[in-house]
């Protein structure tokens, strides 16, 4: 029993890792329609900014700061420069233009800092406490409680404030939206812009366990998309639940059927995929779109 | 240490095109021996002679990479700088060493073979990488380079049969699993042991040598064993089932960094403290010890067979004085070198320099005869109970690794586990 229960506090712990990044896969497809593959990529920029700024001689929570209004800016300007380009058009060709991105910040990632594996100073302490006979960590914890409380934010921004109403109204129909004189441009910027700031948190909350890589967030994102579809992409409540589901189910199956092993274990959440949008296209929280014709 | 510079374009096609048409013609060079005489192989000559280095100089391993390169040059710098090398056959050459960079990817290297047998490279050496290295083994194989002690663990390269003309340096996966095997089944105390690898040879190599060098000893019991991917982000599963196994011992075959890390502070906190073995290549004091947090634990061991400069306790050591002097004078590496590559690679600078005194024909076969039959060298650098031993078929140069526990700070050998 008592291994059982720790298998799903650790299933919780690393489902949190890609609970952080599919909230801001959520957040740009919110704000513009798109799935943004180079999320994760944005993410380990804004957290090598942070590093940069901690090895001036800033205090960690300062250069987690200025690395996150960064990001903003940063995000706005991917958006006003280059993705502006691809809007409105084929929406295949904006996101294969994502993926150019990542290769790209990746890229620049490695030339600046190198592959080497960096040692990300922690908000939060190493310790663990004890959780119905099962140890935790007090840095997952933490990470845990900031994504929900991040979770929350951004489900009251888009369901209880005028821009996130804007935000929605933007991606779901740019022309319309602009006929009713929602500055279109710049929401969208704003929504890219907001998505790199989640994009730089959820960074600086994994960098100190999985240590800083150009490529440290690649294998996350590939759980954080299925997260993203198995939740549904309009619900950063159906990402949280399905990213913490996929995290636990992976450690279960993993360790009670043999069958499967830790080798395998990365097809459970795929094939949940399949049978889940069999039966609910939608995703497991995601609204159905209406097409009216 | 010359590095290569890329021919400028027409030029470059001209040279391509007459190596094309070269190798299309079945002529070898064999010619080419530069003033050699008929029968000595391309790369020698009666004053020098070429090796090349393909290897990692930029990218991810680039630091590694850059360490054998530094290391062979520093140990040939100074030897050229006394005057050379007195060769089997009475003449007196100076060693030169081009390098080349691969990034580690094999399509590179491949490409730098390729370029090495037109610029008369008598032999490849000292390149680091598995994918690499395997990349133009075939190639080397069929033009009859030598491609020899060579920076990789995989047994391939040091099986004659199928490897004729290759030699691996660095011990294969299973003497270091065997080693760590062999000290705990003589501790004769009472050991279950956990295990977890790397799905891939290296980290079966790890356990197979492990489980051979424990067969037969009653007092070691294997009690869980797990696998896990290189491209996971998280072993704690693996770890919060092994650990319910009640292991005292932990068998960690682990080559990657972040993880070995994790797993170091995931173990402690769910409050299972065995001692641990690690690979020689994660088992770096500053780099993955201390975050870890690994004085929680009653051993840390690893093993090697190079003594590390950086360690007090070899401080005043003759041979590394005189070593990181010559890396700092010839090869170009004016820093405490942070990877054990560097040492290895001046210990092949000594194993070939053994070679040349005993070759007797400038060929390369009379080479590769004289490089198999290298007993118990001492090179510099070795440490107390390893040697270079080049004898006996499907082991590689250096099969010897002593076990070594941490303190704390670095690492001491380890003459009985516990």
């Amino acid at each position: 029993m008592g291994t059982f229960i720790q298998l799903v506090v650790d299933g919780l712990a690393t489902g949190s890792i890609y609970v952080a990044l599919a909230l801001a896969i959520v957040l740009v497809n919110q704000a513009t329609g798109l799935i943004n593959f180079a999320q994760g990529g944005m993410a380990v920029l804004s957290a090598y900014i942070a590093y940069a700024f901690v090895q001036l001689g800033l205090p960690l929570v300062l250069a987690i700061l200025i690395s996150i209004i960064l990001s903003f800016l940063l995000g706005a300007v991917v958006e006003r420069f280059l993705l502006r380009r691809f809007e409105g058009g084929d929406p295949d060709t904006a996101v294969v233009v994502t993926i150019g991105l990542l290769t790209l910040v990746t890229g620049i990632c490695a030339v600046l800092w190198g592959y080497n594996n960096l040692g990300f100073p922690s908000l939060f302490p190493l310790t663990s406490v004890e959780l119905l006979g099962a140890v935790v960590s007090v840095r997952s914890l933490a990470t845990a409680v900031t994504i929900v409380v991040i979770m929350v934010v951004l489900q009251l921004l888009f369901l209880r404030t005028k821009l996130g109403l804007a935000l929605r109204a933007v991606a779901d129909n740019p022309a319309s939206a602009a006929f009713s004189g929602l500055p279109v441009g710049r929401l969208l910027m704003v929504g890219w812009g907001l998505a790199a700031t989640l994009g730089a948190i959820a960074g600086v909350l994994v960098a100190p366990q999985l240590t800083l890589t150009p490529g440290m967030l690649d294998t996350a994102l590939v759980y954080a998309l299925a997260a993203v579809i198995l939740g549904g992409l309009d619900s950063p409540i159906g990402c949280v639940v399905a990213a913490s589901a996929i995290g636990v189910l992976e450690n279960l199956v993993a360790v009670y059927i043999p069958l499967i092993g830790h080798d395998l274990k990365i097809a459970v959440p795929f094939a949940l995929i399949f049978v889940i949008l069999i039966i609910r296209p939608q995703g497991l929280f995601g609204r159905k779109v209406v097409v009216r014709v | 240490m010359k590095m290569r510079k890329k021919p400028g374009g027409v030029l470059g096609i001209v040279a391509l095109t007459a190596a094309v048409a070269l190798s299309l013609s079945g002529c070898r060079g064999d010619s080419g021996g530069q003033g050699g005489g008929s029968a000595s192989s391309p790369g020698i000559t009666d004053s020098a002679i070429t090796l090349g280095i393909t290897t990692p100089l930029s990218g991810a391993t680039a630091g590694p990479g850059k360490c054998t390169v530094a290391g062979v040059s520093a140990y040939f710098g100074a030897v050229n700088a006394a005057g050379g090398v007195k060769f089997g056959d009475g003449k007196t050459r100076t060693v030169n060493i081009k390098s080349y960079d691969d990034a580690y990817d094999p399509q590179k290297s491949l490409a730098n073979f390729q370029q090495m047998v037109s610029d008369n490279v008598f032999a490849a050496t000292a390149g680091l990488g598995t994918p690499t290295n395997r990349a133009f083994r075939d190639a080397a194989i069929s033009q009859k380079v030598p491609q020899v002690l060579v920076m990789t663990g995989d047994p391939l390269f040091s099986d004659r049969k199928q490897s004729p003309w290759q030699l691996g340096f660095v011990p294969i996966y299973q003497n270091e699993g065997a080693a760590f095997g062999k000290l705990l089944a003589k501790s004769g105390g009472q050991h279950k042991v956990a295990i977890l690898s790397q799905n891939d040879d290296y980290g079966k190599g790890y356990v197979s040598g492990f489980k051979e060098a424990i067969q037969g000893a009653s007092n070691i019991s294997v009690v869980g064993e797990q696998t896990y991917e290189a491209t996971d982000t998280s072993v704690d599963a693996q770890l919060t089932q092994l650990a319910s196994s009640g292991a005292d011992v932990f068998f960690n075959a682990m080559s990657i960094t972040p993880l070995t890390i994790a797993a170091l502070q995931k173990a402690q906190q769910i409050g299972w403290k065995p001692s641990w073995f690690l690979p020689s290549n994660t088992s770096s004091p500053t780099a993955i010890l201390e975050p870890g947090g690994a004085s929680a634990y009653p051993g840390i061991y690893s093993v090697s067979f190079a003594k590390a400069p950086q360690s007090p306790a070899f401080a005043k050591d003759p041979d590394v004085v005189k070593f990181l002097d010559e890396l700092k004078q010839y090869g170009n590496y004016p820093d405490m070198p942070a990877f054990p590559h560097c040492m290895w690679s001046y210990m092949v600078g000594a194993t070939l320099e053994k070679a040349f005194q005993n070759m007797k024909e400038p060929t390369r076969d009379s080479f590769m005869t004289a490089l198999r039959d290298i007993k118990d060298l001492k090179a510099p650098l070795m440490l107390e109970g390893t040697s270079v031993n080049t004898t006996t078929d499907g082991q590689p140069a250096v099969s010897s690794v002593v076990v070594q526990k941490y303190n704390g700070k670095g690492y001491a050998t380890a003459e009985n586990f516990g």
